[in-house]
């Protein structure tokens, strides 16, 4: 103990660092950034820069998306900014970047759907402020309010959910959101496991439209034991497959599968939920403290999804819906009746993600129960 | 003439059936990837090779397909070399730490997957040795996955072996490297084969770990079918499948031809 204290004994120097980082913590500020690169200002203005070879860490979604993303944002992007572009597609990223802390972020940019990135978000210090992000996307003022209202992170494409039903088995199609559990569907409607999306926002829906408020669990737990039996898939392609075949008649998905199966010539259609309109989203992120070039090209790479071109090319390929209020709805998603005005896009609902993720624990043991029998 | 005693029916009907449980997946796998429709589905809706085309035309399942055989043949020649010593190791010493090794070599297989792969996912990150999402993180922990299986059929291969064979090859003049070589090698090459190809097919098809390691730009072809069902559930995905089973396949007859090859020279 004497030596501790003889370690620490009073000098000048050590008196002024130590008033310093008092005054710092109390101010608020957060001692990690002080003269770390971390904390310098990062600007990005919209136009082309040179990152010297660089490398920008994303996390996006697989398969036949990642190809498209590659071919038609990716690829040109690299040769703009001559940087490269880590791309991985192996999700989950929450225990990824939990894992690491705030200060060890896995990736630079992250394409999420809501229920994760809230998750994240609440888990720690990981993102950079969406102000600050917006700040640097002069793309951004091109795009509806909705897209940035979540306060995470910046939504680029989304579609609505809904249910999709077979119209040549379902006669009349169903009127509303609570026609999910009219007798004649029993064992022939179809939805989620727990750890899906759309399950999240089915059952998060349910408590909302059968009880008090979105946080009246019981009411949603009591939805679910009502629709059973019904047939429980992993993925929406699953589903989309039960469909086809016939043994599932109405369905838990979101409208850009539907047209997607419609434009196959399989039987089916949308009955998009009005009484809520949640929406499906992919919104990025950008990770705080990562170092300032490539936190200069997550800025340039986002300003760039939310171009109209790309927005197109999510339309016309994935029946995806833009948020950029200049793109002309691409024909397949036109014809099905999708538009991009103020009118359509008004009323878009998100549910609380932040009470939903502290609840998780008991809703999917509760409904893992009920989906058990 | 033959001395075997006869196998009662029973046995039979339910060793037949056992082989139909072993056989049925992989025949469903095989129709599912040879499937006309549009959905991974089972009983197929027609057959035909286009999603055979779709995958030998895919650049991401083509990569993934090699990747993965890259990975698994590096991670079985290293846990190959490794569990082959620790095997001899644990068979030749009789100190109470072997006995305590025997347990822990064992661990990574008895171990969920999901629990080694984010424990070392943790770790690389943690201590930033620059492994984390690398090539040899990835190939650390195919290693660490497969040696059990290499150390388990080589230690089996060494019970009952006289090392009186190789003390002989010895006071003949032989160099202790020489005396392993050709005396106590060429015993116990059928276990290492054995657990060759254990190691080779545990590290082609790891999902579960990888799920938490995989590399950027780089998906072993588990994650790329595990990715292709989730985001389109075609076929492609059994097709891949189809592949998958005929490389381990080959791999496992040209390892078996390799040993037999092996006694055929020692004769």
């Amino acid at each position: 103990m004497k030596n501790w204290i003889k370690g620490v004994a009073p000098t000048r120097r050590g008196f002024l660092k130590g008033s310093a980082g008092a005054l710092a913590l109390g101010s608020g500020v957060n001692l990690f950034n002080i003269n770390h690169a971390f904390s310098q200002d990062v600007v990005y203005d919209g136009t082309v820069f040179d990152a010297g070879g660089a490398t920008l860490r994303i996390a996006e979604w697989g398969g036949f998306w990642e190809e498209i993303i590659r071919k038609e944002l990716l690829d040109q992007f690299e040769k703009d900014f001559n940087c490269k572009i880590a791309y991985e597609s192996s999700f989950p990223w929450f225990p990824k970047f939990v894992a690491g802390g705030p200060q060890k972020p896995p990736f630079a940019v992250v394409n999420w759907n809501y229920g994760e990135m809230f998750k994240t978000a609440a888990a720690g210090d990981f993102f950079v402020p969406l102000d600050e992000v917006l700040a640097n996307l002069p793309n951004a003022k091109l795009i509806w309010p909705f897209a940035t209202e979540n306060g995470v992170g910046v939504t680029w494409s989304y579609s609505r959910y809904c249910y999709a039903y077979r119209i040549d088995l379902v006669d009349p199609k169903p009127a509303d959101f609570k026609t999910f559990w009219e007798e004649k569907f029993a064992g022939k409607r179809g939805t989620y496991i727990t750890s899906n999306g759309l399950q999240m926002d089915f059952f998060i829906a349910a408590c909302k439209l059968f009880g008090k408020d979105q946080y009246d669990l019981e009411a949603g737990y009591e939805a679910m034991r009502k629709a059973m039996p019904m047939k429980i898939s992993d993925f929406t392609g699953n589903m989309q497959a039960l469909l086809e075949r016939g043994e599932v008649e109405l369905a838990v998905q979101h409208d850009a599968e539907v047209y997607q199966q419609m434009d196959k010539g399989v039987k089916v259609a949308p009955m998009l939920w009005e009484e809520v309109k949640p929406i499906l989203t992919q919104t990025k992120t950008v990770s705080r403290y990562i170092e300032p070039t490539e936190k200069k090209l997550a800025y340039a790479l986002i300003n760039r999804t939310l171009e109209t071109k790309l927005q197109s090319v999510m339309g016309s390929t994935f029946y995806q819906r833009p948020v950029n209020r200049d793109v002309v709805i691409t024909e397949n998603l036109a014809s099905k009746g999708v538009t991009n005005t103020a009118d359509a896009i008004a009323g878009y609902w998100t549910p609380d993600w932040k009470s939903y993720n502290e609840h998780e624990e008991d809703i999917v043991e509760t409904v893992n129960g009920i989906f058990a029998g | 003439m033959r001395d075997e005693s006869p196998i009662p029916l029973v046995f039979k009907v339910v060793a037949g059936l056992a082989l139909l449980v072993l056989l049925l997946p992989l025949a469903i796998v095989v129709l599912a990837g040879l499937n006309a429709g549009d959905y991974l589905t089972f009983p197929p809706q027609g057959l035909s090779l286009r999603w055979v085309k779709a995958f030998l035309s895919s650049p991401v399942f083509l990569s993934a397909y090699f990747y993965s055989f890259l990975l698994a043949l590096a991670a079985t020649a290293i846990s190959t070399v490794i569990g082959t010593l620790a095997a001899l190791y644990l068979a030749r010493s009789g100190s109470r730490a072997a006995a305590f090794l025997r347990g822990y070599f064992m661990l990574p297989i008895v171990l969920p997957g999901v629990v080694l792969g984010l424990s070392l996912y943790v770790f690389f990150t943690t201590t930033d040795i620059g492994l984390a999402r690398t090539f040899t993180g990835l190939l650390i922990c195919h290693v660490l996955v497969t040696s059990p299986f290499v150390i388990a059929t080589v230690t089996a291969s060494l019970v009952g072996f006289d090392v009186s064979l190789e003390e002989a090859a010895r006071s003949l003049g032989a160099s202790p490297w020489t005396a392993f070589r050709k005396v106590t090698l060429r015993i116990i090459a059928p276990g290492i084969s054995a657990g060759c190809i254990f190691a080779f097919i545990v590290s082609f098809g790891q999902f579960e770990t990888t799920l938490f390691l995989s590399v950027p730009n780089r998906e072993p072809l588990p994650m790329a079918m595990y990715i292709s069902l989730r985001y389109k559930f075609e076929p492609t995905a059994a097709a891949a499948g189809i592949f998958a089973i005929a490389l381990v396949v080959i791999s496992t007859i040209i390892t078996s031809r390799l040993v037999s090859l092996r006694r055929v020279f020692r004769a």
